[in-house]
C-alpha cells in the first residue's frame, strides 16, 4: 500500500479541525428555534410577548376618559395614541389613584413631530421652533385633543416647509407660491377638505420662460412648442428648485 | 431673511437638484472604497503569480514567491475596513455559524476563508516547506522553535516529497485561479447587482472588477519588486520587469477596453439615468474620473510602457518609466474604486440632483483610519518577508556579493 505523504498528515488534521471545531460551535453558539421562521431566533417572538408591558392603548383610556377620546377622535391627532405624550399609562388603568400619567406642559413633546425636518411628507405641519413663537408652550394656543390653528396660516411653508425651504435658496426664490398653485382660503382653513390646484399645463411654466414671455430678461427662454418634446416642465425640471444653471 | 436662506443653505452645502432626505449623507464611506482596492491587489497578485506556476513563465520566477506573500499581507487587511465600517468587530464569527445563503455580502466570510486558508496559506506553505524545514535546522533560539512550528511536523524533504510539493502546489494554484477570480469578481457581483442603483446595476461589473483587480495587481509587483531590490541592494532583473510590464500593458488595454464598453454602452441606452450621470461625471466626478481614473491612472501609463516597450529606451529610462506608470496604475485603480463607490451615492433615486462626500479626518471611517489600514499591509509585508524571504535572484545579479567578491581580491593584490 502507498504511504500517504507525510505533509498531508498536519493538513488533513487541520481540516478536520476546522470543520470539527465549525461544527461544535454551531452546536453550542446557535440557537435552537434559530431558522424555523425565518433567518432569525423564532423563540425571541415569544421572549419579546412575555415582556412586562407598560402600556395600556388608547381603548382603555377612551373607557374612562371618552369625553376627550371623543374630542380627538375627530381630530388632526385622531392617530396618536394618547400614552405617545402622557407615556405609558398601564400603572394608571390597574391603580387610577396611585399612580397619575404625566401631562406635559413643555414644547419638547409637541417637536418630536412638529420640528422642522426634511423627511416628513409635504403638507404636514412643521415649524422651525427658534421662529415660532419661542417663549410659549405650545398648549397656550392648539388645544392638544383638537389641535387648531388659533388663526389661518399665513404662508403655505407654515404646512409645506420642506418645499419652502428648497425654493427659497432656488432661482425661484422670488416666485410666490401663488404664482403656480392656486391656493384658496378654504384650502388654508381646512387644507385636507379643500386642496391647492397644482398646474396642469406647460403654459404656467411658459408665462415666464417662454419666447415671447413679458419677464424678466436674466430669465432662462425655451421655444414652447420644440422644447422637451411631449414632456410636460416638470417630468424633467423640479419646480421648486430648477437645476439648470443658465 | 437672509440669516434664514444662508442658514438653510448651510443645512443643504454642497448639493444641486433634488435629492431625498435620506440621501444627504453617504452610508458608504472611504473605508468601503479601501475594501475593494485591497482584494483587487491580492487577486491581482495572485494571479501574477499564478502566471509562473500554471503558464510557465519563467521570467517571472523573480516574483513569484514575492507575489504570493504580498497577497498573503494584503488579504490579511481586507476584511478590516468592512470590520470598521460595521462596527461590530466582535460578531463577525457569527456570519460563519448562520450562513445566510440568500446574501451575497452575508457569503463573504467563505470566499474569504476559502482563499486564505484553501489557496493562499496552503500554497505558500507547500512552497516554503522545504525552506522551513531548512531553517528550523539552521536557526537558533526562538526563530528555531517558530520555523519547527511551521513545518507542522512534516520534515521529510526528501526528493520525492519535494516533488508532491510543487504537484501539489501546482494543483492548488490551477484552483486558485477561479479562486482569484472569485473573490475580485464576487466584490464587482455585489455592485453589479444593487438592481436600483443605475451606476453599479451592470453584468460587466463582476469583469470589470476582475481586470482592473489583475492591473492593480501587476502594477502593485512592479512597485514592490522594484522597491525591495532596491533596498537589498541588488541588479534588477530587466527580464522580469520587462515581462511584467508587457502584462500590465495587455491587462490595462483589457481592462480599458471593457470599462468603455461599459460606458458606451451606458450611452448608447441611454436610460432615464443618463442625464443626472452625465452631470456627475462632469461635475463631482471630473477630478476622480476623467483626470485621476483615465487621464493620469490609465492614459499616462498606458503611454510610458508604451514608450518603453517600442522605443530604444536606456534600462534606467525603463525602470523609471515602468515605475512611475505602475504608481500612476495605482493611484488610477484607487480613483476607480472611488468613482464606484462614492458615485454610485452622489446622486439621488429621484435621477434630479447630486448631494456631496464630506471626508472626516478622524473616527472609525476617517481619513486616517483609511491611511492606516492602507500601511498595515506594507508593515505585515515586511514582517512576512523577514520571517520567510521570498527572493529568488538569479546569482549574478547580486551586487553585494560581486563587491564582496572584488574587495579581497583586491585586499589579496
Amino acid at each position: 500500500m502507498q504511504r500517504i505523504p507525510q505533509q498531508l498528515i498536519p493538513l488533513i488534521i487541520m481540516i478536520v479541525a476546522i470543520i470539527g471545531s465549525l461544527i461544535t460551535a454551531r452546536t453550542l453558539l446557535v440557537p435552537d428555534s434559530f431558522g424555523d421562521l425565518g433567518h432569525y431566533r423564532a423563540d425571541n417572538t415569544g421572549e419579546v410577548a412575555a415582556l412586562e408591558l407598560s402600556y395600556a392603548g388608547a381603548h382603555v383610556c377612551a373607557d374612562c376618559h371618552d369625553d376627550i377620546s371623543e374630542t380627538k377622535r375627530d381630530s388632526h391627532h385622531s392617530g396618536v395614541a394618547c400614552e405617545s405624550c402622557h407615556g405609558p399609562a398601564l400603572a394608571h388603568t390597574e391603580a387610577p389613584d396611585e399612580f397619575i400619567p404625566d401631562a406635559p406642559r413643555g414644547r419638547d413633546g409637541c417637536l418630536l413631530c412638529h420640528g422642522y425636518n426634511p423627511a416628513r411628507p409635504s403638507g404636514f405641519p412643521q415649524i422651525l421652533p427658534g421662529q415660532h413663537n419661542p417663549t410659549k408652550a405650545c398648549l397656550i394656543c392648539h388645544a392638544p385633543h383638537d389641535p387648531q390653528l388659533p388663526h389661518t396660516a399665513e404662508d403655505c411653508s407654515a404646512c409645506h416647509r420642506e418645499i419652502s425651504n428648497r425654493k427659497q435658496v432656488s432661482h425661484h426664490s422670488s416666485v410666490a407660491c401663488t404664482e403656480c398653485h392656486k391656493a384658496t382660503d378654504e384650502h388654508r382653513a381646512s387644507p385636507r377638505i379643500v386642496r391647492a390646484e397644482k398646474p396642469r399645463k406647460a403654459e404656467v411654466c411658459g408665462n415666464c420662460h417662454a419666447r415671447g414671455a413679458d419677464s424678466s430678461r436674466e430669465i432662462p427662454r425655451i421655444d414652447m412648442d420644440t422644447h422637451g418634446g411631449r414632456y410636460i416642465c416638470w417630468d424633467c425640471h423640479y419646480p421648486h428648485f430648477p437645476e439648470t444653471n443658465l | 431673511m437672509e440669516t434664514v436662506i444662508a442658514n438653510i443653505a448651510s443645512a443643504i452645502p454642497g448639493t444641486t437638484g433634488y435629492i431625498y432626505p435620506n440621501e444627504f449623507e453617504l452610508h458608504w464611506s472611504l473605508l468601503i472604497v479601501i475594501y475593494p482596492y485591497l482584494t483587487g491587489l491580492v487577486a491581482g497578485a495572485f494571479i501574477l503569480a499564478s502566471l509562473e506556476r500554471v503558464f510557465k513563465v519563467h521570467e517571472i520566477t523573480p516574483v513569484y514567491r514575492l507575489s504570493l506573500v504580498t497577497a498573503l499581507a494584503f488579504l490579511i487587511v481586507a476584511p478590516m475596513p468592512l470590520l470598521a465600517h460595521l462596527g461590530h468587530p466582535e460578531r463577525n464569527y457569527e456570519m460563519f455559524l448562520t450562513p445566510n445563503t440568500s446574501s451575497a455580502m452575508a457569503m463573504f466570510g467563505f470566499v474569504y476563508a476559502w482563499y486564505l486558508l484553501g489557496v493562499l496559506l496552503l500554497e505558500l506553505w507547500l512552497d516554503y516547506r522545504r525552506d522551513i524545514v531548512k531553517w528550523s535546522n539552521e536557526k537558533t533560539g526562538i526563530a528555531r522553535y517558530f520555523y519547527k512550528f511551521s513545518t507542522l511536523g512534516a520534515t521529510d524533504i526528501s526528493p520525492k516529497a519535494i516533488e508532491f510539493d510543487e504537484k501539489a502546489s501546482r494543483f492548488i494554484t490551477i484552483v486558485g485561479v477561479p479562486s482569484a477570480f472569485l473573490l475580485h469578481g464576487y466584490v464587482g457581483f455585489i455592485f453589479g447587482s444593487v438592481k436600483a442603483n443605475p451606476w453599479w446595476s451592470s453584468v460587466l461589473m463582476p469583469i470589470v472588477f476582475l481586470f482592473s483587480a489583475i492591473v492593480s495587481g501587476i502594477a502593485l509587483m512592479i512597485l514592490v519588486y522594484m522597491i525591495s531590490t532596491m533596498f537589498r541592494w541588488k541588479k534588477m532583473d530587466m527580464a522580469c520587469l520587462n515581462k511584467l510590464a508587457s502584462f500590465l500593458l495587455y491587462a490595462m488595454l483589457v481592462d480599458f477596453t471593457l470599462e468603455a464598453l461599459d460606458f458606451i454602452h451606458r450611452l448608447y441606452e441611454s436610460e432615464e439615468s443618463i442625464t443626472i450621470l452625465s452631470e456627475m461625471i462632469s461635475n463631482r466626478l471630473f477630478i476622480s474620473l476623467i483626470v485621476a481614473q483615465i487621464i493620469l491612472g490609465s492614459l499616462a501609463p498606458l503611454v510610458g510602457i508604451i514608450m518603453a516597450k517600442m522605443g530604444k529606451v536606456p534600462d534606467e529610462m525603463k525602470r523609471m518609466l515602468y515605475f512611475i506608470s505602475a504608481l500612476l496604475v495605482q493611484v488610477g485603480i484607487f480613483s476607480t474604486r472611488w468613482n464606484v463607490v462614492i458615485g454610485g451615492q452622489l446622486f439621488s433615486k429621484s435621477l434630479r440632483g447630486l448631494t456631496v462626500y464630506k471626508l472626516e479626518l478622524f473616527g472609525l471611517e476617517g481619513l486616517f483610519m483609511a491611511i492606516t489600514l492602507l500601511i498595515a499591509p506594507v508593515i505585515i509585508l515586511y514582517i512576512l518577508v523577514k520571517l520567510f524571504p521570498p527572493w529568488m535572484d538569479k546569482p549574478e545579479l547580486d551586487v553585494a556579493a560581486a563587491k564582496e567578491a572584488v574587495a579581497p581580491a583586491k585586499e589579496t593584490e
